[in-house]
């Protein structure tokens, strides 16, 4: 537990340390790369606590990042309102898109088959409604986003808007990377964990099935709606591609699938590899894509604990293994 | 009366679809999320075929082979892989194998094949007392009703479908019978390809097909059989049939990426208040 703990210090520290190196290379390229990492890691966080650990497959990661993100560009472009005024309320929205699918699905007894088909349906919907209203949201072209910038800390620090973005967005994985190891270390991780197991059980010993499942829908839609807007201010722009299903979802499954579903360093670990690899591979096309989609088969089919719990278990191996050969009994 | 006609030949696409995703999932617990994929890539190489040779049935012939073989394929692969987790977990790893071979069809399709195709039917429209029916929507109506009756005919009259049937009820008493599951699956994996086939093809014979069309055609497909209650075959039918004269009511009232809006919400509003297990 010591040397799980430690780790998780140690890789968190390297995060935190980042914007020095950032600093001393003052490469935007980087602060590109380094800030997708960010975002991709805070999804995947928010994602393995809704799918790892209560088995509610949310196919519409994209879509609820798109929607508080479009939700902020038409506010800032029709009415002049700053994003970050609109960013908590369309997240807040978002969590609430989250907390009903959850609470229906609970309420109905939905399995991991038919949560995936009405968040895949519903990711489908945004897409259509994007293009329906285009004289809202600008269609497949899209819209400018800014906005969710400091100014005054630029000016202070000297330093340009990315970097600051990139500090920002480090915060936001710190709270929900946080936030998720406190709702884990609280009751709502013993529920949660007997509610996977056996829900009905779990709701026999009297534990709020419906409860847990749909705060748990709500807290990991919301981080997700949080995170939508900032990945709006790297690219300076949405467009629906950008939050689509291989774009945003696939990319996340396959980093936790890396990772390791259901520990605090997968999505971390996972997401330096993947954006990395995505972002090295993005010469090949289309051919990314099919990589990309051999990887998640391969993955599932055969490395499904992903890299930090196996790491863990080698590590476990070699000092069991010391043990025995320096103990005498042996 | 026209719309009608309309709305019952897409009903009977999104019908076909649906059963193809019914049909695994009944008999394998396998979600196929590339069945779109197969139907576009039985639709594009009917028209290629079609530009070779000249011959529609040639060229409709081969768009079958081609799917079926590849169906094959993934299911001496892929499928053999799934199945050999069981329960829950097959489910799982199921979702994620055909989402995966989905991403990776889809790419091979943008690389190869990226335009529209359309299959044209050259058959007149044909006009009753001054109304006027496409002939694509009439081919439509024919071939899905012909296809539903041999459906029909297997399940009920034959021993293969009554052994599917046994599978479907009970896995273990199937066994205990002498039924080999896995060859059934194979059999009722290359039908539902078929099936999704025969769909890609009437669907680019009223509109073209492109491989952006997949994903699209998946989720009707998944929509239709889900609402249908996943595992009931006449239930599939008849809300492919419902879910199509509603989209295309909608479509020409309200234009058609609204039209879709409509159908996902009509969808989940009977997703969540029809009665009985959805899994």
């Amino acid at each position: 537990m010591n040397r799980d703990r430690l780790s998780l210090w140690a890789i968190l520290g390297l995060f935190a340390l980042s914007p020095l190196l950032l600093l001393t290379t003052e490469s935007i390229y980087a602060t590109r790369i380094l800030s997708l990492i960010v975002i991709f890691a805070t999804l995947a966080t928010a994602m393995n606590l809704v799918f790892g650990h209560s088995n509610q497959l949310f196919f519409f990661v994209g879509a609820l990042s798109g929607t508080s993100s479009y939700l902020c560009a038409i506010a800032l472009l029709n009415y002049g309102i700053s994003p970050w005024l609109t960013l908590v309320p369309a997240s807040l929205l978002t969590g609430a898109i989250g907390m009903i699918v959850s609470y229906a699905s609970a309420r109905r007894k939905f399995g991991v088959v038919a949560i995936s088909i009405i968040t895949l349906t519903i990711q489908l919907a945004f897409r259509d409604v994007l293009i329906g209203a285009r004289e809202i949201t600008g269609g497949s072209t899209g819209l400018a986003f800014r906005g969710l910038s400091l100014g005054f800390l630029q000016d202070a620090l000297g330093v340009d808007q990315f970097f600051v973005l990139y500090c920002l967005l480090l915060v936001l994985l710190f709270a929900v990377v946080g936030t998720y190891r406190w709702i884990l270390s609280s009751r709502y991780g013993i529920a949660l964990d007997a509610i996977r197991q056996d829900e009905e059980v779990a709701e026999y010993i009297g534990i709020d099935v419906l409860r847990y499942k749909s705060h748990v829908g709500f807290a990991a839609a919301f981080m997700i709606g949080l995170v939508g807007p900032f990945y709006a201010q790297l690219s300076g722009f949405v467009v629906p591609s950008m939050y689509s299903l291989a774009s945003v979802d696939i990319i996340i499954l396959v980093i936790l699938f890396v990772g390791g579903l259901r520990t605090t360093l997968g999505p971390l670990v996972g997401a330096v590899g993947i954006v990395y690899a995505n972002q090295t591979l993005s010469s090949l096309g289309q051919w990314r894509s099919v990589v990309f989609g051999a990887l998640l088969i391969f993955l599932f089919l055969y490395f499904r604990r992903g890299v930090v719990p196996a790491a863990r278990n080698a590590v476990e191996q070699r000092l069991l293994s010391d043990d025995r050969g320096t103990s005498p009994a042996d | 009366m026209a719309l009608v006609v309309d709305g019952l030949s897409t009903g009977f696409l999104m019908a076909l679809l649906g059963l193809s995703i019914t049909l695994v999932f009944g008999l394998g617990g396998v979600l196929n999320l590339s069945l779109g994929n197969f139907a576009v890539i039985a639709a594009t190489a009917t028209a290629v075929l079609l530009g070779l040779s000249g011959s529609l049935l040639v060229a409709v012939l081969g768009g079958l082979l081609v799917s079926c073989l590849l169906g094959l394929v993934v299911d001496r692969s892929l499928l053999s892989l799934v199945y050999r987790s069981s329960g829950e977990q097959r489910t799982l790893v199921g979702i994620f194998t055909m989402l995966g071979l989905s991403i990776v069809l889809d790419g091979v399709m943008y690389v190869y094949y990226p335009s529209q195709y359309s299959i044209p039917l050259d058959v007149p429209s044909l006009t009753v007392a001054d109304v006027t029916f496409r002939g694509s929507s009439l081919v439509i109506i024919a071939v899905s009703l012909l296809l539903i009756a041999l459906l029909h005919t297997f399940f009920e009259r034959t021993y293969l479908g009554g052994a599917t049937q046994t599978i479907m009820q009970d896995e273990t008493g199937a066994l205990v019978c002498g039924i080999s599951p896995r060859r059934m699956r194979t059999l009722v994996f290359i039908v539902s390809i078929a099936i999704a086939a025969i769909a890609g093809i009437l669907f680019a014979a009223s509109a073209s097909v492109s491989p952006s069309s997949s994903f699209r055609l998946t989720i009707q497909a998944l929509i239709v059989s889900i609402a249908g209650g996943v595992t009931s075959i006449a239930g599939t039918i008849f809300a492919g049939l419902l879910l199509g004269i509603v989209s295309t009511v909608a479509a020409s009232t309200i234009g058609s990426s609204w039209s879709s809006v409509v159908l996902f919400g009509v969808v989940l509003g009977v997703i969540f208040v029809r009665p009985g297990e959805i899994v």
